[in-house]
């Protein structure tokens, strides 16, 4: 009887695995569609000629900070040379407990100043506003501390143009990121509310004065694989999502908002641990339910880099962290998931989500436990267990080396010692990382709720991070 | 064919597949990597081959015909194109038309390509095609890639071809909102040229019912800044209904309007719609009359938090306009307050105040406005 129920439990997990695999590959190859076209305006197309442009729509950055005076005045001088013909910086210091107000005001001869602050979101109190008279438009906005969300929340309200782009104080933009997503807003401004951004890893690359100047990949293994993660992510998922029009997450890292639509649905959730998440998830409710035409799409070209976690430790804390943003959406957002009113979002990529991601660590750690149980007491032959084992180690490689394949059209990682890495990283992945992973999600799951608005990463900074870094 | 019978199959299959992805992998990786080293090296040497040809036409060091088929080629004569004057420009299109370079591109173009080519084709031909290439690339303005299309639009603006105008204005309405960017740009490029098929396209166009293609036409003649359209854009205003139109010609009036154009803006600054109030304002103080003081004055009490800040920003740059942003600082409102104090920022009363007050030489403005930027208030 117990061998029986094994037995079936396992063929469960096997069918979950391959439709899993099914639906990832078939993103993938539609991503590798839409990535050939992305390819080749890349190379030939003139986005550029937007920068020109008078026409261009201007654009905020904002920047939530919190305690980040060792690199904050490099990431904002990074980010001031970014190619765009129009646009300010809005920072937002959350409460910070360091130097980080002082750095700025230093570094960028801010002045106190009083400008009309709408608080078209409601907020932890501000505290005061600094601004600077140089080549570019720069604004602080000084606030007790509320998260991240808040702080996203405050630079939302002081932005003076129509879209934002809320980034973090620690990543780097390529010089041609903003170009890239504001196309998108450009081909139909009426519609466009969102658009988001391809995050890369920063770790084993090259920064020289706050620039990439050569892309790498991490000798270590952590950072490594997370290099796979992200290109699995950002080339052979989000394309596809986009190309259907149904992206569910915008990455809080890399996303361009239109102020009045984040406006009407109340900003982003303060002490939300994925409030990029459930901010894409309530717009694409909101603009259903009041039968606005809209659109939420991804754009590869609009590339960012940041770094991310290069120990266990770190790492587990933001999974568990990340699990509990995905939880809590979920939670939030089930009368969204299979319901045909919601069109390709509720039907297929938030349905996915829900599939995929939220119920992933629980089938797939039933699977790791009944399967070997179910060998031991018999129930299944060598033959059978080889046979699943191979069969998820080919497919899930399958899918990494979709993702590798998709990342050729940017001609990053072509040295020898790159692709040997990638190759390598790619067929032992899958023993022990995976299975860790899927464990402090595990844990995330049978965890409780603790909510940590600001994730603590322990970080080297976009200026520490010179030439020669793992 | 029992389950394991088809499990097994389906392993096989799938790591003949993770292996054939695998040597792809690893063979583009490595193909690609001498492709780029080959193409710089290749490029550099021509690079300098045309150099030395364009610096010294004696020593006609020849290039071998192979070369027009090479794209590396082709990259080499467009850098060369963009930094060449006077003479050097004859000499390099000489070079071009000896080898065909153009023709070859255009029979790209024309062909049934695969996109990369046709669109390198069509950029091409926008940095190094001449007249006789204008009527390919009108041609190819309808063409079914929206790419190409601009690419096109934009050689033509480059070679200043204004017979190409009308062609381009034909399609201005009928394209997408990125490809009709685009096109403004080209517009643009042709300066006063452009004026009045853009007046002409703008009457006939103004009735109908998809409006795009007007306003952007309407936002195009703003950015060129020819003021003899000032007349015909009051005129648009009088008539449109649309708000977009509305907008984009309240818009350029305060760059083409002139005196004249205060009138009908005055009337709009009056509209119920916020956003014609708003960029009334703007365009008012644009003109730079300061006889609408007492009107942005009055705007930094509007309902609408656009109108205040874009009423306070038009009078601080207007002659006396700084009088009254200061008697607004001390208002009931705290946003007139606000957008007062951020205008008299920005236009440098602020660090003119500062700068008295290091010096002692404050006087009851100044400490008005120090006060509020300070936070303070005074009673």
């Amino acid at each position: 009887m117990i061998r029986e129920i094994l037995l079936r439990v396992g063929y469960g997990t096997l069918v979950y695995f391959i439709g899993m695999q099914a639906y990832m590959i078939g993103l993938g190859l539609r991503s590798a569609a839409v990535m050939r076209r992305v390819h080749h305006l890349e190379r030939f197309g003139r986005v550029s000629d937007m920068l020109s442009s008078q026409t261009s729509p201007p654009v905020s950055i904002v920047i939530p900070a919190y305690n980040e005076a060792a690199g904050i005045v490099d990431s904002v001088r990074s980010m001031s040379i970014v190619g765009y013909p129009r646009f300010e910086i809005v920072i937002t210091n959350d409460g910070s407990s360091d130097e980080t107000l002082q750095a700025l005001v230093e570094a960028f001869h801010l002045e106190r100043v009083r400008i009309p602050y709408r608080p078209d979101i409601p907020t932890a109190p501000i505290k005061g506003i600094y601004r600077g008279h140089g080549a570019v438009d720069i604004t602080v906005i000084d606030k007790e501390n509320g998260g991240r969300a808040d702080a996203l929340n405050a630079g939302i309200n002081a932005a003076r143009y129509p879209y934002a782009l809320c980034t973090d104080a620690d990543v780097i933009l390529d010089s041609n990121c903003l170009v890239g997503a504001m196309r998108r807003v450009v081909e139909d401004r009426e519609r466009t509310i969102a658009v988001g951004g391809n995050i890369r890893p920063l770790n084993g690359s090259k920064v020289q004065l706050g620039h990439l100047v050569e892309a790498g990949v991490p000798r270590k293994l952590i950072p490594r694989m997370q290099v796979l993660e992200y290109l699995r992510t950002f080339l052979a998922t989000r394309p596809a999502w986009s190309q259907m029009e149904a992206l569910p997450l915008v990455s809080g890292a890399f996303g361009v908002w239109k102020r009045s639509a984040v406006i009407a649905v109340g900003g982003f959730s303060s002490g939300h641990m994925g409030e990029d998440m459930d901010l894409t998830m309530r717009l694409h409710r909101h603009h259903v339910d009041n039968q606005i035409p809209y659109r939420i799409v991804y754009e590869p070209s609009a590339v960012i880099w940041t770094e991310v976690p290069e120990t266990l430790r770190v790492l587990r804390r933001q999974r568990i962290r990340w699990h509990r943003g995905l939880m809590t959406a979920v939670k939030d957002f089930m009368p969204m998931t299979f319901n045909p009113r919601y069109g390709k979002v509720g039907m297929v990529t938030w349905a996915a989500m829900f599939m995929f991601e939220y119920l992933a660590p629980i089938i797939e750690f039933i699977g790791w436990v009944t399967i070997p149980l179910a060998f031991i007491l018999g129930a299944l032959n060598t033959t059978s267990l080889v046979v699943l084992l191979a069969l998820a180690f080919g497919t899930g490689l399958l899918n990494t080396l979709l993702a590798l394949l998709l990342d050729e059209s940017y001609g990053y990682f072509n040295s020898r010692a790159d692709t040997a890495r990638l190759v390598v990283m790619a067929l032992i992945e899958n023993f022990g990382l995976r299975q860790i992973t899927v464990a402090w999600r595990i844990r995330a799951i049978i965890g409780g709720k603790r909510t940590r608005v600001w994730g603590n990463m322990e970080r080297k900074g976009v200026a520490n991070l010179g030439v020669g870094s793992p | 064919m029992n389950g394991t019978t088809i499990g097994v199959i389906a392993v096989v299959v799938v790591l003949i597949v993770d292996v054939v992805l695998l040597l792809g992998l690893v063979t583009m990786k490595a193909v690609n990597r001498r492709r780029a080293q080959s193409y710089k090296l290749r490029r550099a040497a021509y690079v300098a081959t045309l150099s030395r040809r364009l610096t010294s036409r004696a020593a006609s060091e020849p290039i071998e015909a192979r070369a027009a088929a090479d794209d590396a080629f082709l990259d080499a004569v467009i850098d060369m194109r963009n930094i060449v004057t006077g003479e050097e420009i004859e000499t390099l299109a000489g070079i071009v038309d000896g080898l065909g370079l153009a023709r070859r591109q255009e029979a790209r173009l024309r062909s049934r390509f695969p996109l990369g080519r046709r669109l390198r084709a069509a950029v091409s031909l926008a940095e190094i095609g001449d007249e006789t290439t204008a009527t390919v690339l009108i041609e190819h303005l309808s063409d079914r890639e929206p790419e190409i299309r601009v690419q096109c639009a934009r050689g033509l603006g480059r070679m200043q071809h204004t017979a190409a105008i009308d062609a381009i204005l034909e399609r201005l309405g009928l394209e997408e909102p990125w490809v009709r960017a685009r096109f403004a740009d080209t517009l643009v490029g042709f300066g006063a040229k452009a004026t009045w098929p853009l007046v002409a396209y703008i009457r006939v166009n103004l009735r109908h019912h998809d409006n795009d293609g007007v306003v952007e036409a309407i936002r195009v003649l703003g950015v060129i800044g020819d003021r003899e359209v000032g007349p015909t854009l009051a005129g648009v205003l009088r008539v449109a209904s649309d708000p977009e139109v509305r907008i984009a010609t309240i818009e350029a009036l305060g760059v083409v309007g002139g005196p004249l154009a205060i009138g009908p803006l005055k009337a709009t600054f009056r509209s119920t719609d916020w956003r014609l109030r708003a960029k009334s304002a703007t365009s008012l103080a644009h003109i730079g009359d300061p006889s609408v003081n007492s009107l942005l004055a009055r705007g930094l009490e509007d309902a609408n938090w656009w109108v205040r800040r874009n009423s306070a920003a038009g009078l601080a740059s207007l002659p006396g306009g700084a009088d009254l942003l200061l008697d607004a600082v001390s208002s009931d409102d705290q946003f007139a307050r606000d957008a007062a104090a951020e205008a008299l920022a920005d236009c440098g009363a602020l660090a003119a105040a500062r700068e008295r007050q290091e010096a002692g030489l404050t006087n009851a403005e100044d400490r008005l406005l120090l006060a509020h930027m300070s936070g303070q208030v005074l009673t």
